[in-house]
């Protein structure tokens, strides 16, 4: 079926099967790699992308349901070269580690303080908590949301 | 490999005429649940009909007599930011928090959470205990299942062929009711290894309303209404916790997996179950 | 990020250098990988846990639109691989020994046609009795694993005795059996731990392309690129010649991705296919196919007089090795070499076995052996200090390895740090009043902390490195070391920015490529800083020399005269006017006189070695490994009187890593290792029925996440050089994890009483537990 995704700002018109995953066209079809396959089953976040400003589960939403909706994926959170308050707080701190975490983290990030402007520790904790990372143990990623917080105009 | 046909109605009649002429055919909401099947090869149906664009389904509101209706596509998301939800039914309110991850819950329907009838989630023994009713249609007809009888076995529920969840209704608890929703975990967002869902009320001391719930303590949420019963006009001291508690136990048929042993969930309950009594009645 | 780093980034927390890249979401991870005409290859796992191969037909396979390759274990040659005992072949050719044993291949033009031809390759097996208990299979008339045992090709001198043993491992030191006459107090346990999955984000993963010549290009998420060309060439019978393993970006490893995932396998279909193939593993055939921590269990008697000082030592464990051996022998060898902790204990006899199994095969991971150690060790010591009326980290302190000991074996260890670590770990975490006079806990909780101590290594095996100084004064490093997310390359590339004082954007990191880069033995083993780290420190000195040898000419002098100066210039000592920036310097040796200037090193790793008349070693599977590392480690818990759940609240982690190169990186693997241990303690377990794993998922295996750990991870970096470390580091890679599993243990009996023997300690073991204590 023909599926008309908004990607980044950028319309694009798919031939997709019903089945496939947003995650799978993402990172298939529209050579987006950046967000990336670690479950499949919605537990680990890796696959986290926006949907209407919403940290979703592109593993676990089909592609033909996505018609008429934005999606914000890693690719389209910095603004060319400049990366944001989020990515540049990422970073800073040490965050990143093996990297494969760091897209879903930094989307769920910028969720977050698109919606609370300060938030604290335990927020900024429970808001992460969907997003599993095997190397960092947490505090760096934390710490850089709460850097990237302190930058974001109030 | 016969690709998957995909439908977006935007009534409901469409919706249950789709799903009534094609064989097979199921509907998806959020998809949190029905997507992780299809991702396992665990389904393979030959159309999805989508629930997404049909309106009357998405709405929160107050019914007669005060009663919550919650459309059955409205989110697990929605439903924890619900000022009214917050304020007024908080065992329902807690239960739509304790799902998952956010990310889960900003698509995750509460219809879709029904309908899967897994006792090891959140919402059925929360719905189990505010003695919500399930409002089912079909092609030829409407019909309302009470949750108690509602879910019938694991993953096994009310809904014939055809028929979908279109609501969950709730009665205004009773004046001065407080509810709770105690989760037992292995880590933040896993199923419950025990949960609890109790609504109390009293007055002067004395209990006017009282309802418990179990969760993942066997194949459908655990009640005992006699048990509740015996407690209404009574004060609701240890002892009488305790009796409760050992009655739940007993009627308990947990089962043994990675996230606890039968006997070990069998031995939470009384603590457990003491615990959000306390809680409630403090 | 600056745009001008420091001239000197040594003992700095720079940026890595791939960060950029990894925050805009353009790294390179091998499924993100596409080729011209590339196929997608998917691996079957055999459904049975033990069994020989009688017949196959891929003729359904192979009928199936879109299929373009299937192929099946019997159809190769044999040609035998392993790490250590040449035991498996790249697919069963035989015989099938656990649930997921990979068994064949198919390349297909999609992942779905690929999966769904998995279901049409027909296999009759005549089923064998299975054994998954180390107990039953040591029995006699247990079913046997490896009929061939004897034959295999051992890479090392192995020992091994007993039905289904493939190695034994004794070290020992002094006169045990005579040490117990003179203690006072002797105390013993068996201490049991799980098998624990790496759960690295990113799945094990290979994309192999053959060009017209017949040598094949492989990139995939190894920790060793050369591990990996070696494997292939010996699976195949292709000459390496042939063979250019390349590193992604890998997201992470832990130990899982250091032997072959499915590098062979993508190969073999490339080479039937004549088009690239991508194999990636989902999710729950990594957890199934791939290899976990070995269970084991481990008993411990510890002797010392009533003052507290340590005499001797009894070691005895079983480590579950799964179906093939995989790294087993130098897990087990490893685990009972660090058998007598870090600790002054004249008299130690230590014997670890490893047994085969019909389930999963269990390999490297984080600690190698030392976790499982550390946990029998670190609980009994607790048990010591409690029946001596002794605070158990003044009975660590006191019996604490001092610079110039030795550890067993005799190798001197003349930079060791652990008194310091346990001084600052004592002050930071206040240890004295939380252990003494604690803070009440939150109503329905018990409070307690705990501790443990650790040494670990830093030093093995071969490494080299190349520098090459660049026309306009930058430099080109490369070793073929791969970074697995540790932060290694910008390490390396601080150590040589260092060492040359140029600033950090002057070195070029050169990607891990068998074709291009020196061999390096791999990342594993918390190495790469200490081992590849001497070796860039080396090399990076070599082009400094030739760099003063080359200015010598120009300025007219001796090359002592001269020295580097911070910017990337050489100039004449007390002459500031008498100056060459380094590209004037290459200029001048690629046009003039001289030729390139590129320094190399190959070093093998040399400590002292042990002593055969010290001590006994036998069936070890190293001849030398060193540059010892310590830390102590305490964790303060909360436990939930109902359901018995163990929370961490906050948590300490000194680490003597003798100098910290890069400290945010230091802190980041200390948190991250910390966190690892976590789970190993209180929820990470993989189970099996039979010989099915039960949990292989994410739903059902769980790791801890933002809310399930404190976010009070304290990392205290302490300092004492090692002197023959780049800069005086050593390695950090490992240590975080090691000691936590003991420290919760420790923390739990303080908090109530029950000193627990079997990991993970579970809610429902704590409970059970408290239940019995009651």
């Amino acid at each position: 079926m023909q599926v008309e995704l908004n990607v980044n700002g950028e319309q694009a018109s798919l031939m997709l099967d019903a089945r496939q995953t947003l995650l799978d066209a993402l990172r298939v079809q529209l050579g987006l790699t950046g967000t990336k396959l670690g479950c499949n089953q919605g537990v680990c976040g890796a696959c986290t992308v926006l949907i209407d400003g919403k940290p979703a589960r592109s593993c676990l939403v089909l592609a033909a349901g996505c018609g008429g909706r934005k999606i914000v994926t890693i690719e389209g959170i910095a603004d060319g070269a400049k990366p944001s308050a989020v990515q540049q707080a990422f970073i800073e701190t040490g965050a990143v580690q093996c990297g494969y975490c760091t897209p879903g983290m930094i989307l769920t990030a910028e969720a977050l303080l698109r919606k609370r402007k300060r938030p604290g520790l335990d927020e900024i904790r429970e808001a992460m908590s969907g997003n599993l990372c095997r190397c960092s143990g947490y505090a760096k990623i934390i710490d850089a949301v709460k850097l990237a917080s302190e930058r974001v105009p109030a | 490999m016969t690709p998957l046909a995909y439908h977006e109605p935007e009534s409901l009649d469409r919706a249950l005429r789709l799903l009534a002429d094609i064989e097979g055919a199921r509907c998806i909401a959020g998809g949190q649940t029905l997507v992780a099947m299809l991702n396992a090869g665990l389904v393979e149906p030959p159309a999805l009909v989508s629930l997404a664009r049909i309106a009357e389904l998405a709405t929160i509101a107050r019914g007669p007599g005060g009663a919550l209706r919650i459309g059955a596509t409205v989110t697990h998301e929605a439903v924890t930011e619900s000022d009214d939800v917050a304020r007024n039914f908080p065992l329902i309110a807690q239960a739509a928090r304790a799902i998952a991850h956010p990310a889960i819950r900003s698509f995750g329907t509460i219809g879709g959470a029904v309908a899967h009838g897994d006792p090891n989630a959140d919402y059925p023994a929360a719905l189990v205990a505010s003695d919500a009713v399930i409002e089912i249609a079909s092609g030829g007809r409407r019909r309302s299942v009470p949750a108690g009888e509602f879910f019938r076995d694991y993953l096994t529920t009310a809904l014939e062929p055809g028929e979908i969840v279109v609501a969950v209704v709730i009665p205004a608890p009773p004046v001065g009711a407080r509810g709770l929703y105690l989760k037992f975990a292995r880590v933040d967002g896993d199923y419950a290894t025990l949960s609890v869902a109790a609504l109390l009320a009293r007055k002067d001391g004395a209990c006017t309303h009282l309802a418990v719930a179990l969760g993942s303590a066997g194949s459908v949420p655990v009640r005992d209404r006699n048990a509740e019963k015996k407690r209404i006009g009574k004060k609701l001291d240890d002892a009488a916790i305790a009796e409760l508690g050992a009655a739940l136990a007993a009627r308990c048929d947990p089962v043994d997996d990675v996230r606890g042993s039968s006997a070990y969930r069998r031995g939470l309950v009384p603590g457990l179950v003491a615990k959000t009594l306390k809680i409630l009645s403090a | 990020m600056s745009a001008q780093s420091p001239a000197n980034a040594v003992g700095q927390g720079v940026p890595r250098l791939e960060v950029r890249e990894k925050v805009f979401g353009q790294a390179q991870y091998v499924d993100d990988m596409v080729r011209p005409r590339m196929l997608h290859g998917a691996v079957l796992g055999s459904p049975i846990p033990h069994g020989r191969i009688k017949s196959f037909d891929k003729s359904r396979a192979l009928a199936l639109p879109g299929v373009k390759a299937v192929i099946v274990g019997p159809e190769l040659p044999a040609h035998h691989l392993g790490a250590f005992i040449k035991d498996e072949t790249a697919l069963a050719r035989e015989k099938v020994r656990y649930i997921g044993d990979p068994v064949a291949a198919v390349a297909a033009v999609d992942l779905a046609t690929a999966r769904k031809a998995l279901g049409l390759i027909d296999i009759e097996y005549e089923e064998l009795p299975a054994v998954f208990d180390v107990d039953e299979a040591q029995k006699p008339g247990a079913p046997l694993l490896h009929e061939n045992y004897e034959k295999y090709v051992k890479v090392y001198p192995a020992e091994f005795s007993g039905r289904n043993v493939l190695t034994i491992s004794t070290v020992s030191e002094g006169n045990v059996d005579q040490a117990w006459a003179q203690c006072d107090v002797i105390v013993e346990g068996v201490y049991e731990s799980p098998a624990q999955a790496h759960a690295y984000l990113e799945t094990n993963g290979a994309l192999a392309e053959f060009d017209a010549a017949g040598k094949v290009t492989v990139w995939s998420c190894t920790q060793s690129i050369f591990k990996m060309q070696a494997a292939i060439s010996e699976a195949l019978g292709l000459p390496m010649a042939k063979i250019r393993a390349i590193a992604t970006r890998v997201g992470g490893g832990f130990g899982g991705k250091s032997e072959p995932g499915t590098q062979i396998i993508a190969v073999m279909l490339a080479q039937a296919t004549g088009r690239p193939v991508k194999v990636i593993l989902s999710r729950d055939e990594d957890f199934t196919m791939m290899r976990v921590r070995h269970p084991a269990k481990v008993r411990v008697k510890t002797g010392a007089k009533k003052d507290g000082t340590l005499v001797a030592r009894e070691f005895d464990a079983v480590y579950d090795a799964g179906a093939y051996a995989d790294e087993s022998p130098g897990v087990v060898g490893f685990g009972v070499l660090m058998a007598r902790g870090p600790y002054r204990v004249p008299h130690v006899k230590s014997v670890g076995r490893g047994v085969y199994t019909n389930k999963l095969r269990t390999g490297a991971f984080r600690g190698f052996g030392n976790p499982q150690t550390a946990f029998a060790s670190e609980a009994n010591l607790d048990d010591l200090a409690a029946k001596l009326g002794m605070d158990p980290l003044d009975l660590r302190l006191k019996n604490a390895m001092r610079p110039g000991d030795t550890w067993v074996g005799g190798q001197k260890v003349e930079a060791c740090g652990l008194v310091e670590c346990l001084e600052k770990l004592r002050k930071q975490s206040d240890w004295d009043k939380r252990r003494n006079s604690p803070a009440p806990a939150k109503p329905g909780k018990k409070r307690g902390i705990g501790v443990a101590c650790l040494s670990h290594i830093s030093g093995v095996l071969a490494t080299s490195a190349i520098v090459r100084l660049l026309e306009d004064g930058s430099f080109s490093l490369n070793t073929g070391a791969v970074d697995i997310g540790q932060g290694s390359d910008t390490t390396l590339a601080q150590i040589c920015a260092g060492s040359l004082r140029v600033p950090l954007e002057r070195v070029n990191l050169v990607n891990p490529d068998t074709d291009a880069s020196p061999y390096n033995w791999g990342t594993g083993a918390s190495r790469v800083t200490y081992t590849v780290g001497r070796a860039v420190a080396s090399a990076s000195d070599s082009v400094a020399e030739q760099i003063k040898q080359r200015a010598s000419i120009i300025f007219e002098c001796a090359p002592a005269d001269l020295e580097l100066r911070e910017g990337g210039m050489v100039g004449v000592k007390g002459v500031p006017g008498k100056v060459l920036p380094y590209g004037a310097v290459a200029g001048f040796s690629h046009f003039v006189v001289g030729g390139p200037i590129i320094g190399t090193t190959a070093l093998m790793f040399d400590g002292p070695g042990f002593d055969p008349k010290r001590a006994l070693l036998r069936g070890v599977p190293f001849s030398n490994l060193g540059a010892y590392v310590f830390g102590a480690q305490a964790v303060e818990i909360e436990i939930d009187e109902v359901t018995g759940k163990v929370e961490v609240i906050e948590a300490w982690s000194a680490h003597d890593v003798g100098k910290a190169i890069n400290p945010q990186s230091v802190e980041g693997q200390i948190q991250g290792g910390v966190v690892q241990g976590i789970g190993y303690a209180l929820t990470e377990s993989v189970e099996w029925d039979g010989g099915r794993v039960v949990n292989p998922t994410f739903m059902d295996y769980k790791i801890p996440g933002a809310l399930d750990v404190p976010y009070a991870i304290h990392p205290i970096i302490v300092e004492h050089p090692e002197a023959s470390g780049p800069f005086g580091a050593k390695g950090v890679g490992e240590p975080g994890l090691i000691g936590v599993g003991p420290a919760i243990r420790n923390a739990i009996a303080h908090a109530v009483g029950v000193r627990l023997s079997v990991m993970p300690f579970s809610a429902e073991r704590v409970w059970t537990a408290m239940r019995g204590a009651a």
